[in-house]
């Protein structure tokens, strides 16, 4: 076990957050900038591996990575079996049910007539879940970005989508129907990894959860 | 011509000749220790308490109209038959099988839906000596198969539980659930809105992150007696200084009872090996006996002793034998095989990775190999000879 531990951290919004809270836990992150053009870099005892969110969870479950970075959201959408040792609190949003303003009532309406929603969404395994769970019946349609529009333009009665503060949602019109869950930052670990090299893990889990818990 | 169905494929001879290999060290380890072989059916009725959920089973409809799924374990069917076939059985009950089982896989190498695991399960004997000795034969059976650098971590899932002793039984059922899910962050949450007391949640956390006797021993948890006798009664059995114990070792499913444990490679990430005390399984057919047992992921194995270098061991020579006049080939290749030796007349389109040796008949009792000597019978079967 000569490799060191493969840390998978999640490019995007998040990784300003997640270097900070490493480099306040003593981590030496200087290799590893946004601007680095190398996906695989060696930095303070770590190899740090940056990937799309969507593809951390499935770099840790399958052992390419020992232990990483994500958001609970994608965690959810992808239904990835990885130990989630640590609520790191930033990135924080939620997944919601949005509709628009004037039409909520109108679209229960649709629903008691036609029996049937169409929920555009981005995140196809989370949405089908939440209205599995509530007994409605849906057709989602699978979209890879601006979802806002989606009612706009008539492809959908409601959205499903990750909201931060809102502001878009409020900018096209939509309102908050219910809330699904909320989601921040987890610090995630391969399971067979997390047992094989705890000695190496359990201290950075410890400063992690520490760092976590005194903001 | 199409290729077999998504998720099942084609074994040829080299991975063939390998997965026997692998087979045979397993089986017979299971044999020295008593164990019986035992085949269940490939199909069974699709019952309500499978251990995978609906979409994991590969299902059709029956000619009449009921419900069946190709096996997803085997560990069920055992359960089922034991309930039917042994009620009366008052001994120990050992079984074993080397057999292939079918799931839709998501994160299975190359999403495999069907592979083969082995297993055993000893039914009836309820303590620590049972328990040592299906730890003790998993780790035995792993050796024999010639695997190195894996680590057998042991853990409690009784233990784990009286973590949390301090909550309402149903907010402990859902922390647990939380835990088998692997997620540490909400069984947490869950604890602390059942209840439990920071003190309580500070040592479920030092708990879940010890490993090694020494770290879980300072935390004075009722029911590690249990842990530390069985480890050291399955280091009598097979010996060596093996085996870790380790709280965090929680098992997906939710039948586990006492001790669990999982075989580890790091060239793999995933579990190669699982297994533990199921004494609730049996119950749910109506037959509650205690049970233990372990099923090894037989692909994970392959894959991880591929990786350190291993190859199937103890192999003969085949020789293949350049026809001359039929009748004489005829009987020079009975005599050569009478002899011991393996002989395939004719060129081999597929070695399979064994050493070939090229020969031509001489007369009916000799051979000529490329390097021009000419052998008779026994002294080539000297010459490849063990």
């Amino acid at each position: 076990m000569t490799r060191p531990l493969r840390f998978a951290l999640a490019q995007g919004n998040m990784l300003k957050d997640e270097l900070a809270a490493l480099a306040d836990c003593g981590h030496d992150v200087s290799a590893v900038t946004s601007d680095e053009r190398r996906l695989l870099v060696r930095s303070g005892g770590f190899e740090f591996v940056r990937a799309r969110p969507s593809d951390i969870a499935t770099y840790v479950e399958r052992g390419a990575a020992d232990i990483g970075i994500v958001g609970k959201d994608v965690l959810m959408e992808s239904g990835a079996r990885v130990l989630e040792l640590v609520d790191l609190k930033f990135g924080a949003c939620r997944f919601v049910v949005a509709a628009p303003r004037d039409a909520v009532a109108r679209s229960l309406d649709e629903y008691r007539h036609l029996g049937s929603l169409e929920v555009a969404t981005k995140y196809p395994s989370v949405a089908e879940r939440h209205f599995r769970r509530r007994g409605i019946a849906v057709e989602i349609v699978k979209v890879a970005g601006s979802t806002e529009l989606a009612p706009q333009v008539g492809l959908a009665d409601w959205i499903v989508d990750l909201v931060a503060t809102g502001a878009t949602l409020a900018a096209n019109d939509l309102a908050i129907v219910e809330e699904i869950a909320p989601s921040t930052a987890r610090l995630v670990a391969n399971a067979s990894a997390y047992h094989q090299r705890r000695m190496e893990m359990a201290p950075i889990v410890e400063r992690l959860a520490r760092w976590a818990a005194s903001r | 011509m199409p290729a077999p169905p998504r998720g099942f494929r084609d074994i040829l001879p080299t991975e063939a000749r390998e997965l026997r290999a692998i087979e045979r060290a397993l089986t017979e380890t299971f044999t020295a220790y008593g164990y019986m072989p035992l085949e269940p059916p490939m199909v069974e009725h699709t019952a309500g308490d499978s251990i995978l959920a609906g979409d994991r089973l590969i299902q059709f409809l029956d000619r009449d109209g009921s419900l069946v799924a190709l096996r997803p374990d085997i560990t069920t069917a055992v359960a089922r038959l034991v309930a039917q076939r042994y009620t009366d059985a008052t001994g120990a009950l050992r079984l074993s099988y080397f057999a292939p089982v079918f799931r839709e896989e998501p994160a299975m190498l190359g999403a495999e839906r069907e592979f083969s695991q082995a297993g055993v399960e000893l039914v009836g004997p309820s303590g620590a000596l049972a328990d040592a000795e299906a730890l003790a034969l998993l780790a035995e059976s792993l050796a024999r198969a010639g695997l190195r650098d894996e680590t057998i971590e042991i853990g409690h899932i009784g233990v784990v539980r009286a973590l949390f002793d301090d909550l309402a039984d149903d907010a402990r059922e859902l922390v647990m659930r939380e835990l088998r899910d692997g997620d540490h962050v909400g069984a947490f949450r869950r604890a602390r809105e059942g209840g439990m007391t920071d003190a309580a949640l500070m040592r479920a956390r030092s708990a879940l992150a010890a490993r090694g006797m020494r770290d879980i021993e300072t935390l004075g948890l009722a029911g590690i007696d249990e842990l530390r006798e069985v480890i050291e009664l399955a280091r009598r059995m097979f010996g060596g200084e093996w085996g870790t114990p380790n709280l965090a070792l929680i098992p997906a499913l939710p039948y586990y009872t006492g001790i669990v444990f999982e075989a580890l490679h790091p060239d793999v990430g995933f579990p190669i090996a699982a297994g533990g005390r199921y004494d609730l399984l049996l119950a749910a057919f109506g037959a509650s006996r205690p049970a233990t047992g372990f099923a090894i992921n037989v692909p994970r194995l392959h894959l991880a002793l591929y990786a350190s270098g291993w190859r199937p061991g103890g192999e003969r020579t085949l020789v293949a034998l350049a026809a001359g006049e039929p009748r004489t080939t005829a009987r020079l290749a009975a005599r050569l095989r009478g002899a011991g030796l393996a002989v395939a007349i004719g060129a081999v389109a597929e070695p399979a990775g064994q050493r070939v040796l090229e020969a031509s008949v001489v007369d009916g009792t000799r051979v000529k190999l490329p390097d021009g000597r000419t052998l008779d019978v026994d002294a080539l079967a000297k010459e490849l000879g063990p």
